[in-house]
């Protein structure tokens, strides 16, 4: 029996980047992915932002409630170079809506909050099979934006393009 | 009914696997099932597998667990301990008509002799938890987060199944989304981005060309490294 691949804690800084770039994805060109296969996904960002440290010994931040990603706060942060950790999100698809808390570094999702109930649902199985489809669905679609971010992260070009521009947006004023 | 909330850690499955809605995939959960420790007089816990429709274990009805996509598994893990605060009473009662402190062998025996006498009573604390297992994609959504159950999660699906269940994260997740194979080579040696090199320089920052100068000159070093190192092999 294994316990992981090993690369959990090596690529933990993925994760966090893949949230920072969410945030300037949705910022700069909002907040509708394509996915491939002609699905689409958009993104929110809700009441909760959590920076990473730049080191062991920093203040971490955390910025609850309101609008966190027009805080004066989170742009210092961003600034300074600082990656997401965590964040509240808002993620659709068609006329499904989930809320959910994603941990960068380890790609799960917390609090989850699935869509509401189909109201043609008739009986509890119909209702749990729906439940069950919606958190697999979450899941695969949260796989899919992963994607997309690493289909550019991992381009030979990345940091003269992508990233410098990424870089701009982290540095302006919001 | 499914719940409609809460936080799920998700697995991939590794290995061979029964097919999800046969007889051997029944008769393997079944193998594994929660056996009840209501009555046993030492502190102990069990860990083993009820369905949606039956907590105690002793059903596994295929029906029970289909949810169309997936299968509803779910664990119960009961744990029994000796109330502390019984053990507190019970020492105090001793010291007081004893006249003085109990020694360690008055305490060890003590409390050997209150778990025979209230064990057989207490009843185990219960926890319920669901997973998920999509057969086609691989996958088992845990819903539960805390490390020891997470560890018990993968010991009982190994003994289960003899298979393996390995723990998504930002790296296992990279490396099972479809990415190209170039993509993924570069996967073993991506770093993070240096969107600020020195934290010093953070009050310094100017603008985004000094963000970007961060990463360009980073790689830029590495290239005259790797240059400079090629050189040396060679002469």
């Amino acid at each position: 029996m294994s316990g992981g691949t090993g690369d959990g804690a090596s690529h933990a800084f993925l994760g966090e980047e893949f949230l920072t770039w969410l945030w300037f994805r949705t910022e700069t060109e909002g907040g509708e992915f394509e996915l491939g296969a002609g699905r689409v996904a958009a993104v929110s960002f809700d009441d909760l932002l959590e920076f990473a440290p730049l080191d062991d010994d920093e203040t971490e931040h955390t910025l609850r409630k309101g609008m966190p990603t027009r805080s004066v706060e989170a742009r210092a942060a961003l600034r300074t170079g600082h990656r997401l950790r965590r964040a509240r999100l808002v993620v659709a698809h068609g006329q499904l809506v989930w809320q959910l808390v994603l941990d960068g570094a380890s790609m799960q999702p917390r609090s989850v909050r699935l869509p509401e109930d189909d109201e043609e649902a008739e009986s509890m199985e119909e209702r749990s099979r729906e439940r069950a489809a919606n958190f697999l669905l979450l899941n695969e679609l949260l796989g899919l934006l992963y994607r997309e971010f690493l289909r550019i992260r991992l381009r030979p070009d990345y940091l003269g393009s992508d990233a410098e521009r990424q870089a701009r947006w982290m540095a302006s004023e919001g | 009914m499914f719940r409609r909330s809460g936080s799920f850690v998700a697995f991939h499955v590794e290995g061979r696997m029964p097919a999800p809605r046969s007889a051997d995939f029944a008769g393997a959960m079944a193998s594994q099932r929660f056996r009840s420790i209501e009555d046993a007089a030492s502190e102990e816990a069990s860990v083993g597998w009820v369905t949606p429709g039956d907590p105690t274990g002793d059903t596994f009805e295929l029906e029970d667990l289909d949810l169309d996509r997936a299968l509803w598994l779910r664990i119960r893990i009961d744990r029994k301990r000796l109330p502390a605060v019984w053990l507190r009473i019970r020492r105090g009662q001793a010291e007081r008509s004893a006249g003085r402190k109990l020694s360690a062998a008055e305490r060890r025996e003590l409390k050997d002799a209150l778990m025979d006498e209230l064990l057989p009573r207490v009843l185990p604390a219960v926890q319920l938890v669901d997973v998920l297992y999509d057969p086609e994609q691989r996958l088992a959504l845990l819903f539960g987060t805390a490390t020891g159950l997470r560890d018990e999660f993968r010991k009982l699906w190994f003994r289960t199944f003899a298979s393996d269940v390995v723990e998504s994260d930002a790296g296992s997740l990279a490396r099972r989304v479809g990415l190209d194979a170039a993509a993924e080579r570069y996967l073993d040696e991506v770093s993070p981005v240096p969107w600020l090199r020195d934290r010093r320089a953070a009050a310094a920052v100017r603008g985004p060309r000094r963000m970007v100068a961060a990463g360009a000159a980073a790689a830029a070093d590495d290239d005259e490294s790797a240059e400079r190192t090629a050189e040396e092999a060679q002469a």
